[in-house]
């Protein structure tokens, strides 16, 4: 990724991580906030589409996740339902005041730890809760911009339909104008076999390689190499890829 | 008994590395020719690798060089075509794994990536058997361009890359390509009067 990047994410920069579902956009994130700990960096998962139990599960399959990462708070995993139960959210849908709520929230958690790297699981699910699409806008800017002051570098975990050519990078349509970066993940179709993809597609304050890389998720992390010009297109336009 | 072709070792002590080398045979010397490659690698140059085993099971491919009595139980062997068969990824042996299809092949690349970078060899070679079992499932173009791909990257990171093919059945634009990418060739193609 560092490669793909010139260099990696600039530090304080909200990146979208967007893709369709088994993509690897978790553990695209996981191996982010594990390297980050292993370089001494304070990390904060905030998931809200899976038990933090089970999340931690998956990511002792990396070989250099080591649990004293969790042990000495490298590695901090929040529950949404618990933070949003402890801000007294136990509601369908979010005004202002909870939105702001919210926020703060967040932010008190990244700079009491001394956060430095971030990642919301998913900020679709999150978001489905703000009804505006105002709302949603002045909620991702606000965290965004407040998160970057305090040097925490973000990824903001979007789950689209399809990753295809002409699909929007996110689920809102606005998350993708407030972000820095945008990484979209998804799979091509060949031959009835789908091949996980990433593309940056936007990243600012890099020169970036803007082709489709095809990834392997495995022990020592994700490994990425530039797919076959020849097989980058799906066999047909499909509800998968591009 | 199984005899070796000493000439394939004599030729080998001469390529370096970073080498690409394309090596032919016949259908019928294909486990000969595979063997008089493999056998001096593991045993006169002592390296690892990868062997990426596309025309037939690795189980297979194990259970012949058990057969004639040579250990690799050190090379691992990325098998891309035991998942097309039922039960077929069912296997005891702990130096195997599966790709789904011949037609993946960013993920082909990958895994002999990361098989390489868990290999505890200093030295390593990457063997591609076969080529023309590649060229079954994928058009020459996107072939051509994988090979070349392949190639670079593992002469990019000092791995001895062989290449098997068996002439008379890869597509002619392939063949010339390969003539292209590699640096050595050993040829054993036996010839075809038809």
């Amino acid at each position: 990724m560092d490669e793909i990047l010139r260099g990696g994410v600039p530090y304080g920069s909200t990146v979208l991580v967007s893709g369709t579902c088994g993509s690897g956009k978790t553990t695209l994130a996981m191996e982010f906030l594990v390297r980050g700990a292993l370089s001494g960096e304070a990390c904060a998962h905030f998931t809200a589409t899976e038990p933090s139990v089970k999340l931690l599960e998956n990511i002792r399959q990396f070989a250099f996740f080591d649990m004293g990462m969790i042990d000495n708070g490298l590695i901090n995993v929040f529950d949404m339902d618990v933070l949003y139960s402890w801000l007294g959210l136990d509601k369908a849908t979010f005004d202002l005041d909870d939105v702001h709520a919210l926020i703060k929230a967040i932010v008190d958690i990244v700079n009491t730890i001394g956060v430095t790297r971030l990642v919301i699981d998913s900020v679709t699910t999150l978001c489905y809760k703000i009804k505006s699409e105002q709302l949603i806008r002045d909620f991702l800017f606000t965290l965004g911009k407040k998160l970057s002051t305090l040097g925490c570098t973000t990824l903001l975990i979007s789950e689209i339909t399809s990753a295809s050519a002409n699909a929007h990078w996110s689920s809102f349509g606005v998350e993708e104008a407030i972000a820095d970066g945008i990484i979209v993940m998804g799979d091509v179709e060949r031959m009835g076999h789908l091949l996980r993809f990433l593309q940056v597609v936007k990243m600012r304050g890099t020169s970036h390689s803007r082709a489709k890389h095809s990834i392997e998720l495995t022990p020592i992390g994700v490994m990425l190499t530039p797919m076959l010009k020849w097989g980058a297109q799906s066999d047909k336009q499909s509800k998968w890829g591009s | 008994m199984f005899e070796l072709d000493q000439r394939i070792a004599e030729q080998l002590t001469l390529v370096s590395l970073n080498s690409a080398i394309q090596v032919r045979c016949g259908s019928s010397n294909a486990f000969m020719v595979t063997a008089s490659t493999m056998i001096p690698l593991m045993q006169m140059f002592e390296m690892g690798g990868v062997y990426i085993c596309a025309t037939r099971g690795a189980v297979e491919i194990i259970e012949a060089f058990e057969a004639i009595e040579v250990d690799v139980s050190h090379i691992h062997f990325l098998d891309l075509v035991s998942s097309g068969i039922l039960g077929g990824t069912n296997v005891t042996y702990p130096n195997i794994s599966f790709v789904d299809s011949p037609i993946m092949l960013e993920s082909v690349l990958l895994r002999s990536l990361y098989m390489l970078r868990i290999s505890g060899s200093e030295k390593n070679f990457v063997l591609l058997d076969s080529v023309n079992a590649l060229a079954i499932y994928n058009n020459e173009k996107m072939l051509a361009e994988y090979l070349h791909a392949f190639i670079n990257t593992f002469r990019q990171r000092d791995v001895l890359t062989v290449l098997l093919n068996v002439p008379d059945q890869v597509p002619p634009s392939v063949l010339a390509n390969l003539d292209l990418y590699c640096t050595d060739l050993i040829d054993r193609g036996q010839v075809v009067i038809h």
